[in-house]
């Protein structure tokens, strides 16, 4: 069966990106966020197996988000996918228990090595 | 006055995110000052800064080249700034900024970065009080000329 993946950002472009890269290579997007409040509440309707995680977004940021899903779900599997990718950044996502971090502008391959990794 | 350390991060960050996104080297030409951010391109994409280091960058360049460099970004050519062409060029502006954004806090300034805000028309006028910009032009060849304006100062100490 498919992997189901939620990707998070505010960017209609980006969403579109990582939809082809993850559709096109056998994974299920099964819904699309555009701030961090839409993908804690798609969390909680979706289940899915991964979520992509931007950082810099209105409403709620993507470090907040990741707090407020792995208190819903301890097990959540939350890779942030972002363009600020500053030490302090990454260190505070790992420590939130984010399981990868991308920093954008990235290669399809980045993305696809992250889930095969997580959604194996 | 504004430092020019402060600027060195975003050209190398926008010439590595052009790299990395359309495939070519852009080249950097003459840093300029100019005594108030003024801005005359037809696209602008602008991003906040806040931290220790704060202010605006604005990355401006005409509707012809950033519908060329959505074209490269989104894989197939547009003709329309629609709402795909406008994210991915926000996101252009995105990425180059929170590149820059890394590179200062390397330098010591741990900063963050507001979403991008596109501002589309000629003779835009933006002013930002007090802290005069530094522009970098970056000449990406058969896409255009794309302007990195850089109005950043030390944050105030707040009186006691």
């Amino acid at each position: 069966m498919a992997k189901r993946i939620l990707i998070t950002d505010d960017a209609l472009f980006m969403r579109v990106t990582l939809k082809n890269i993850l559709t096109q290579n056998g994974y299920e997007v099964v819904g699309e966020a555009a701030n961090g409040v839409e993908s804690v509440e798609l969390y909680k309707q979706l289940k899915p197996d991964v979520v992509t995680m931007d950082i810099t977004m209105p409403e709620m940021d993507g470090l907040q988000a990741l707090k407020e899903i792995r208190a819903l779900d301890p097990n959540a599997s939350i890779v942030m996918c972002t363009a600020m990718g500053q030490k302090n950044m990454v260190v505070e996502a790992i420590q939130a228990g984010a399981k990868d971090f991308i920093v954008k502008p990235f290669q399809p391959d980045r993305v696809l090595e992250a889930m095969s990794k997580l959604a194996a | 006055m504004m430092k020019v350390q402060y600027v060195s991060p975003f050209a190398e960050a926008a010439v590595s995110v052009f790299e990395m996104l359309v495939g070519m080297t852009p080249e950097r030409g003459q840093l300029a000052a100019r005594p108030q951010l003024f801005t005359t391109q037809q696209v602008n994409i602008v991003c906040g800064i806040t931290g220790p280091v704060e202010g605006l960058v604005i990355y401006g360049t005409s509707m012809n080249s950033a519908l060329k460099i959505a074209s490269k970004m989104i894989g197939m050519p547009v003709t329309q700034f629609d709402q795909l062409v406008a994210s991915a060029i926000g996101e252009l502006g995105n990425m180059i900024t929170g590149n820059s954004a890394s590179l200062l806090a390397a330098q010591g300034f741990g900063c963050d970065i507001t979403p991008p805000t596109i501002i589309r028309g000629t003779n835009v006028k933006i002013t930002t009080v007090d802290i005069p910009a530094l522009v970098i032009p970056l000449n990406l060849k058969e896409l255009g000329t794309f302007e990195v304006n850089v109005s950043l100062q030390e944050r105030r100490k707040l009186a006691a």
